[in-house]
This record gives C-alpha cells, sequence and structure tokens, in this order.
C-alpha cells in the first residue's frame, strides 16, 4: 500500500528516506510523526534506522542500497559508518566508497538484482556495486537525463520513470531490468521520481502531494495492491509484460 | 473572458473615477489601450521608475553594461523584463517554494492554503518573467478574506473540514505565537466576529527581486480588490472583498540587544530593525498594532547581517478603516492619483495622519525605489543571504 507522508511540510520523501527490502534509513531531526508512519507501516518486518549521512539529512539522496549492501559516500563520518553497521541486518554490507559522484542515490538506481549507474562513473564504483550490491549494473540515462537515480524509482516488481522518457527508452530499459516500467510523475507533477518517493517491494511513501492518479498508477505498476510483505522472499521473475502504456 | 491573458498592471496615468457600469466599462477600454500603448514605448525594464508626474525617471544603466556577458563577471547584469500574472494552478510549485516558511517551520496544510491563493484568480498577482514558457516564479502577492472559509454550519463544517483546515491551522498559530494577553483577545475577535472584514496580506516573493516592481504590485493588489468589490458575480463574494482590515504575517531582524551590555561605538549606525520587505516598514508604522515573536527556523545569514541574531516574525494589523479610505492610504507607495470620493466620511484625525504621510512620502518616491524611509540604500534586503539550510 501507498502511504503519503511529509517531512517538515516538506512533499520530498525520497530525499528524507532511503526503503529497501531488508531495513529502511531515517533522516534524524524530523518530527516525530514522520519517524512513526514508516514504524507503522514497517513495523516487525524490517528495522527503520535514524542516520545522518556526513552530518546532512538528505540521506535518501548520498547513499544506494538494496537487501544485500549500502554504499555510503566518502564523506560519511565513521561514528555514523559505525552506527549503520551495528543496526542494519548482518546479512547486508555496508561499505563506505571513494567516489568523485558522491551523491550515489542520484547516480545510482537498483533493485535487488539490477542497477543502472551514472554514465561517468568510476570503474572502480562500478565493481564495487556489483560486489556488494549483488547486482548487474547498466551505465545508461533516463529520458536524456544521466542522473538515473534521480529520475527513476525501482522495486523487484516495477518501475516509475521521468515522465517524458519515450517509448523506445522505455522498452530498452525495461527490456534491460526486466520489469514493468511505467512513465509517470509524483507530487502532483514533480519530474524527480526518486526524490519524491521511496519504494520497495510491498510498501511505498510518497510525499503529501501526490494526487490521487499518480498514486493509483504507484500502486499498479509496483503491484502493492495485493503485496505482504512475507510472500515476497524469492519469486520467480515471469517473463513480464515489456511496458505498460 | 480569457482567463490566462497576461495583464500588464503598470497604471502610468491616473484613472478616472467612474460609478455607472458603462463609464467603468469604457474606462477599463482606455486604461487597456493607454497601457498597452506604453508597454510598447516602454518595455517593462527593471530601470525603468515612474514618479507620480507619469515620469521616467532614475534610468539606471542596467541594460546597456556588459548586458550580454555571463554572470561570472562581478558587473555582469541580467536584463530581465518581469510581468504581472493571474494566479493558474500550474503555478503551484512556485507559490508553494515562496509561501514555504509563511508560518515558520509549523507543519501544516500548505498545499491546501495554496491551492487557495491559487483558486482565487479575481485578487491576486504573480511575478513571472515575460516569456511565457518560464515556469520560474519571482513572487506572489494576494489578499485572502479570512471570514470566506468558515463554515456557517455543520454540514458546511465537515465538507470544509479538509479543505480550508489550512486557514484553522493558520489561526491556531497564530493565536498561539501571540503573547501579549491583550491582543490575543482581539485577534480571537477578529478571527471569528469580525472574520468577515479581515483580509490576510500574502506577499512573499525572492529577495532580490527589483524594488521597482513594488508598486505598481500593490497597486495592482489593491486595484484588484476595488474591482472585486464591484464587479464580482455573485453579492456573497462581492461583499467578500470589502476588507476593513489587513492581517499581515511578515519576517524581521532585530537586533540582539544583550540586556546590560554596552553598545561598542561602531553599533550606533546600526538600527535596531531591519525590514527584509521594504514595505513592511510602512506597514508597521501604519498599523494599528502589532507584536513580535521569535523564529525557531535557523537562517544562515552573511557577515553583514550576523549582528542580527535574533529573527522575528511580525504580525501587523494596519489601521482599520473603511475600505475606500484605507486606499488613499496605500496610495502612497505607487503613482499618486486623485483621491476617491468616499462614501463614509473620515474621521478628520486619520485624514489628517493620511496628508501629512503622503506628503512625506512624496519626498522620498522621487528617490531611487521607494526605499525605506531611514535609508537610502533599497538593497538592504540583498545584503542579507537567507537560506533555509541548516
Amino acid at each position: 500500500m501507498a502511504t503519503r507522508l511529509q517531512f517538515e511540510n516538506n512533499c520530498e520523501v525520497g530525499v528524507f528516506s532511503k526503503l529497501t527490502n531488508a531495513y529502511c534509513l531515517v533522516a534524524i531531526g524530523g518530527s516525530e510523526s514522520f519517524y512513526s508512519i514508516f514504524e507503522t507501516e514497517l513495523a516487525d518486518v524490517i528495522p527503520v534506522v535514524k542516520t545522518s549521512i556526513g552530518g546532512t539529512r538528505i540521506i535518501g539522496r548520498l547513499c544506494a542500497g538494496n537487501k544485500n549492501g549500502l554504499l555510503l559516500p566518502h564523506n560519511t563520518t565513521d561514528q555514523e559508518l559505525q552506527h549503520l553497521r551495528n543496526s542494519l541486518p548482518d546479512s547486508v554490507v555496508v561499505q563506505r566508497i571513494e567516489e568523485r559522484l558522491s551523491a550515489l542515490g542520484n547516480v545510482i538506481a537498483c533493485n535487488d538484482h539490477v542497477a543502472l549507474a551514472h554514465t561517468d562513473l568510476d570503474r572502480e564504483t562500478e565493481e564495487l556495486i556489483a560486489d556488494v550490491l549483488g547486482v548487474e549494473v547498466f551505465r545508461q540515462t533516463i529520458a536524456g537525463n544521466i542522473l538515473v537515480g534521480s529520475y527513476c524509482a525501482l522495486s523487484n516488481r516495477g518501475g516509475l520513470v521521468h515522465p517524458h522518457t519515450s517509448i523506445e527508452d522505455l522498452d530498452e530499459l525495461s527490456t534491460l531490468l526486466q520489469i514493468p516500467l511505467v512513465a509517470g510523475t509524483v507530487n502532483r507533477g514533480s519530474e524527480v521520481i526518486a526524490a519524491g518517493m521511496t519504494v520497495n517491494d510491498w510498501t511505498a511513501f510518497c510525499g503529501s502531494d501526490t494526487t490521487a492518479t499518480e498514486l493509483s498508477v504507484i500502486e499498479s505498476v509496483f503491484k502493492l495492491r495485493e503485496a505482504q510483505p512475507s510472500a515476497i522472499v524469492d519469486e520467480m521473475r515471469k517473463s513480464l509484460i515489456d511496458s505498460y502504456v | 473572458m480569457t482567463p490566462n491573458v497576461k495583464r500588464p498592471r503598470r497604471k502610468l496615468v491616473a484613472r478616472p473615477v467612474t460609478f455607472s457600469p458603462f463609464a467603468r466599462s469604457a474606462a477599463h477600454l482606455a486604461s487597456a489601450y493607454m497601457i498597452k500603448r506604453q508597454m510598447i514605448e516602454n518595455k517593462l525594464h527593471e530601470s525603468c521608475q515612474h514618479t507620480p508626474n507619469g515620469k521616467c525617471c532614475g534610468q539606471r544603466n542596467i541594460d546597456e553594461t556588459d548586458s550580454d556577458s555571463d554572470e561570472e563577471s562581478s558587473e555582469g547584469v541580467v536584463q530581465a523584463d518581469f510581468a504581472f500574472f493571474d494566479p493558474k494552478p500550474d503555478d503551484f510549485h512556485g507559490v508553494k517554494t515562496l509561501v514555504q516558511t509563511f508560518l515558520d517551520n509549523e507543519e501544516w496544510n500548505l498545499s491546501g492554503f495554496v491551492d487557495l491563493i491559487l483558486e482565487q484568480t479575481t485578487v491576486g498577482t504573480v511575478v513571472k518573467l515575460e516569456d511565457e514558457d518560464d515556469d520560474g516564479l519571482f513572487s506572489v502577492v494576494t489578499a485572502l478574506n479570512l471570514g470566506r472559509y468558515k463554515a456557517s454550519d455543520i454540514y458546511m463544517q465537515l465538507a470544509l473540514e479538509l479543505d480550508h483546515k489550512c486557514m484553522k491551522e493558520l489561526e491556531e498559530y497564530i493565536l498561539s505565537v501571540c503573547h501579549e494577553s491583550n491582543l490575543v483577545e482581539q485577534l480571537r475577535l477578529l478571527f471569528s466576529k469580525r472574520a468577515r472584514d479581515v483580509g490576510l496580506l500574502v506577499s512573499q516573493r525572492v529577495v532580490n527581486l527589483p524594488p521597482q516592481l513594488l508598486p505598481p504590485l500593490y497597486d495592482a493588489l489593491f486595484d484588484e480588490v476595488s474591482w472585486a468589490v464591484e464587479d464580482e458575480p455573485t453579492e456573497e463574494l462581492r461583499n467578500s472583498f470589502r476588507f476593513k482590515t489587513y492581517l499581515i504575517v511578515t519576517k524581521i531582524y532585530k537586533h540582539k540587544k544583550a540586556n546590560g551590555k554596552l553598545e561598542k561605538k561602531a553599533d550606533n549606525e546600526e538600527e535596531p530593525v531591519i525590514y527584509v520587505k521594504a514595505e513592511d516598514e510602512l506597514f508597521h508604522e501604519l498599523s494599528s498594532w502589532s507584536f513580535s515573536f521569535p523564529l525557531k527556523i535557523q537562517h544562515v545569514t552573511s557577515s553583514e547581517a550576523s549582528i542580527y541574531l535574533l529573527i522575528f516574525n511580525n504580525i501587523l494589523c494596519p489601521r482599520t478603516l473603511p475600505s475606500f479610505s484605507f486606499f488613499t492610504l496605500i496610495f502612497l507607495f505607487g503613482t499618486l492619483r486623485a483621491n476617491t470620493k468616499a462614501p463614509v466620511t473620515v474621521p478628520s484625525a486619520v485624514s489628517y495622519n493620511v496628508n501629512l504621510l503622503v506628503s512625506a512620502e512624496e519626498l522620498r518616491i522621487n528617490g531611487v525605489g521607494y526605499g525605506s524611509r531611514s535609508r537610502q540604500n533599497p538593497h538592504i534586503p540583498t545584503a542579507v543571504a537567507l537560506s533555509d539550510r541548516r
């Protein structure tokens, strides 16, 4: 189910949080209601961890992760790194990487099987992504934008991309990622999808400006309506429809 | 009627007072034609300043030097043509950004509030670049009637509950930050019994908006209010614009003088209060009463303004007057024009004050911009760099 919420009057919830199938990171300093909405939804299924990265609250855009691992930028402090290592499940590999493009959340979009990367990413970083996150990495652009992490939101069951993505691009990406993709907006017409929402296999959190239409598109492409957390273990990826229109 | 037509509102010539509908429509046409002609003659440059006499004065060389250079050179200036538009639903994101810190960092139904502003197309102006494709919003000015969004009975209350709770939250916030007990009572009255006569004046803009735009902007607002009083389709709407009182919520900087500490000699020049928006100083002086309270948001300031550490929010309540005479007050910011004949007699004491203020301001309007009284430098707002980042 998709939930609408805001962080201190700001609808960009994907900036202040990071949601995966194994854990959820939330920025500190928000009101308790922000934190508690995550807790209510995610309850005992996955840990909800309050943290900062490099002293900032924009954790969703600085880190990239999935159920296998979490990548942190070079400006993460040692205390934050330690805190994350302690709070996250042992199966999650937490790694700090030296990369010039330090907003990893903006340059990497990933789910548990595949990742899209910024075209100018270091070769070493690409290898690290493949190792730590256990994914196959593709250098791609979305609607001509190289910040792939900002303009799409991916889960294992579907993806939402920039509204101006052409049909050919949609087809190509869908084939690469092996999931259905839809071009749409979030937060009442905002094109920066990943900043406006965060999603995993059974739930999504969107900014409170998201219209009902946008919400229904999100719920249908990510298949949130019938999803139960316990049912998502390792599904066989069927050959799905390549793209919705 | 074409709703999205751009209506530049720079009134350069006094409009005749009209009472009959025919004369009014004739005057509308005449002024529209005048404006169009004037637009072709003087392009809406930032540098153009209009005095009460209708002459163009103070042409700064902004558009001549380095107009094609990049922003890299410190002397580089950018030429921009601003235009005034009616609020449209598309302006949602721009207006929301400007109104983000309206109530400090309070969590309230901000989107609902922005929707209310955009719904009211008859009164309200947004400032954008003249090129219609640009979405960047530089300023929004509007006046919302507080009583309009109140439920008159329980059914309306349920219906309005979701949409207009932003106004309720606004009122509750204002009541909660007011620490002066006598004023709290007055505020309560304003929000309940007298809500139908109260207009909330919302005026937000980017910090470095050229001050030359402000007189026409405020002129436009009050013109629209007076037009709405006559032109709105229903009786109720017409009455809702007969504001007797305006309520303004704004930000100022107050000098942090620790009590008992001696001020350094150098600080003699410093002023106790800096107004982020120049017109606030005038509003403050004209207001019936006001109060201030500390803000919780931390602003990052430049070194010049670093001594002004405490930031206060000021809630002003301008003089309660019959609406026409209030218009004569407001005219002192912009082009002076013939006084409208008020059907209600204005108390003589008030008109005396009005005349005094008007004459004092006449002198200053001829200066650079319409800066505040005590300072010649209208650019103080740009020296204060505001940022909401920590």
